[in-house]
């Protein structure tokens, strides 16, 4: 939905609520409004419209699509639309909520048993034994996911604590990130990895040579993403030499 | 014997324990006629190669035998590791005393086990499985399908009883 401009005549005059500032004319259509956003706002708090009937996700959508096309967007406005988008949210979510069930009282207190964990004794014996039998047969399935607590790639002599490292020092040469437009689309990491791969190259590189020398400090954290991504697929590999990690193409 | 062959073909593409329902589903055939198919397919297994059929989990399921199990380890090289003693202890009164809260292992274990059920849910061998109706609503756990393959079991009536009146509870 393309926002469309409301003459200045049009636009709700008592938006004192939000503040100074109005809402700036962002037009939404509805199946069940079809108006300004200032004007949905005064609706709303004046109980004239029900919001459970009016779909947020369009109007939300109408209001990015205002602040990515127009290139002047003045910040009060911006945040005039922005507290009535949130109170139309908030108000919406607190319709939406399920009416809470009370708590059941307690009318004897809960029978919990009694400190007796010797009790399993017997049967923790019989899982060792049953859990001995069953790694000894193999299935198709059950073998192939990796345990969530293995380490699903060969990291060889690079330790986690090698890897933070390496990290650390790339955040400390990277500069800090220029603010830009929040609605600005974001960036792939899947585009990341392949600029990562073709940066990679059968001979080890450390990270200062691997990285471009001026980058900021998101696009150093999208770097040791995509690089750790790619170890994990098998693309990428590491070790270290004198106390530096080093990468390099997989084989 | 054409039924067992195909009941072997379809274990053998099968990556999860098969109920007899969904094979007799598959082959058009009685669950009567599937179980037969089954007890000659298992014999026929046993009596020559490395794979024998494995009631598993609640279905079957084809697995190596035993025997070669030093081979396949070699070849694999699964890195499994052997639940500690005090992930069993949890994992066991979740067994038997499931639906169970959290405060309630606690209170038979006399120590915390927030990391130990965090840790067997990270190993799908437990899950949520509902809430207690009771002040707080505390989360209850119960064992997984994960659990009984794990632990070689077709369902939870296989567990031996344990003293006290806590008798295994039916799968």
């Amino acid at each position: 939905m393309a926002p469309r401009t409301v003459p200045d005549r049009e636009r709700p005059a008592a938006i004192a609520a939000l503040g100074v500032v109005a809402p700036p004319p962002i037009e939404v259509q509805t199946p069940t409004f079809d108006g300004s956003l200032g004007m949905l706002f005064q609706c709303v708090r004046d109980r004239k419209v029900d919001l459970m009937d009016v779909p947020l996700a369009p109007i939300c959508e109408a209001y990015f699509l205002y602040l990515m096309n127009s290139p002047s967007v003045g910040l009060d406005e911006a945040a005039a639309a922005l507290a009535a988008l949130a109170f139309l949210l908030e108000r919406k979510a607190w319709g939406l909520l399920p009416v809470a069930e009370p708590e059941p009282e307690i009318e004897e207190p809960l029978e919990l048993p009694a400190p007796s964990v010797g009790q399993y004794n017997l049967a923790i014996e019989a899982l060792n034994v049953w859990q001995e039998e069953r790694s000894k047969t193999f299935f198709r399935s059950f073998e192939g996911g990796p345990d969530p607590y293995e380490v699903p790639y060969k990291l060889s002599d690079v330790t986690p604590t090698d890897l933070a490292r390496a990290f650390e020092r790339l955040l400390r040469r990277a500069s800090p990130d220029v603010l830009q437009n929040l609605a600005a689309p974001r960036r792939s990491l899947a585009e990341q990895m392949s600029l990562v791969l073709k940066s990679l190259a059968r001979k080890w590189l450390s990270l200062d040579l691997l990285v471009p020398p001026e980058i900021s400090r998101s696009e150093a954290v999208y770097w040791f993403l995509a690089l750790l991504e790619l170890m994990r697929l098998g693309q990428a590999k590491a070790r270290m030499r004198e106390d530096e990690v080093e990468f390099a193409l997989a084989s | 014997m054409i039924v067992v062959d195909q009941l072997e073909a379809l274990l053998f593409v099968s990556d999860e324990p098969v109920s007899i329902a969904a094979l007799a589903s598959a082959l058009g055939l009685t669950e009567g006629q599937v179980e037969q198919g089954l007890e000659v397919l298992e014999s026929r297994l046993e009596e020559r190669g490395a794979i024998r059929l494995k009631k598993i989990a609640g279905g079957y399921q084809l697995c190596t035998k035993p025997e070669h199990a030093e081979a396949v380890a070699n070849f694999l090289k699964p890195q499994r590791q052997r639940l500690g003693r005090s992930l069993m202890e949890v994992l066991a009164i979740v067994a038997y005393r499931q639906p169970i809260t959290v405060a309630e292992i606690d209170t038979i274990r006399g120590v915390q086990s927030d990391y130990s059920v965090k840790a067997l849910q990270d190993r799908r061998l437990i899950e949520e499985v509902g809430r207690r109706h009771a002040p707080g609503r505390p989360l209850l756990y119960g064992t997984t399908d994960q659990f009984l393959h794990q632990f070689n079991l077709v369902d939870l009536g296989e567990l031996p009883p344990v003293p006290d009146g806590m008798s295994g509870v039916s799968g």
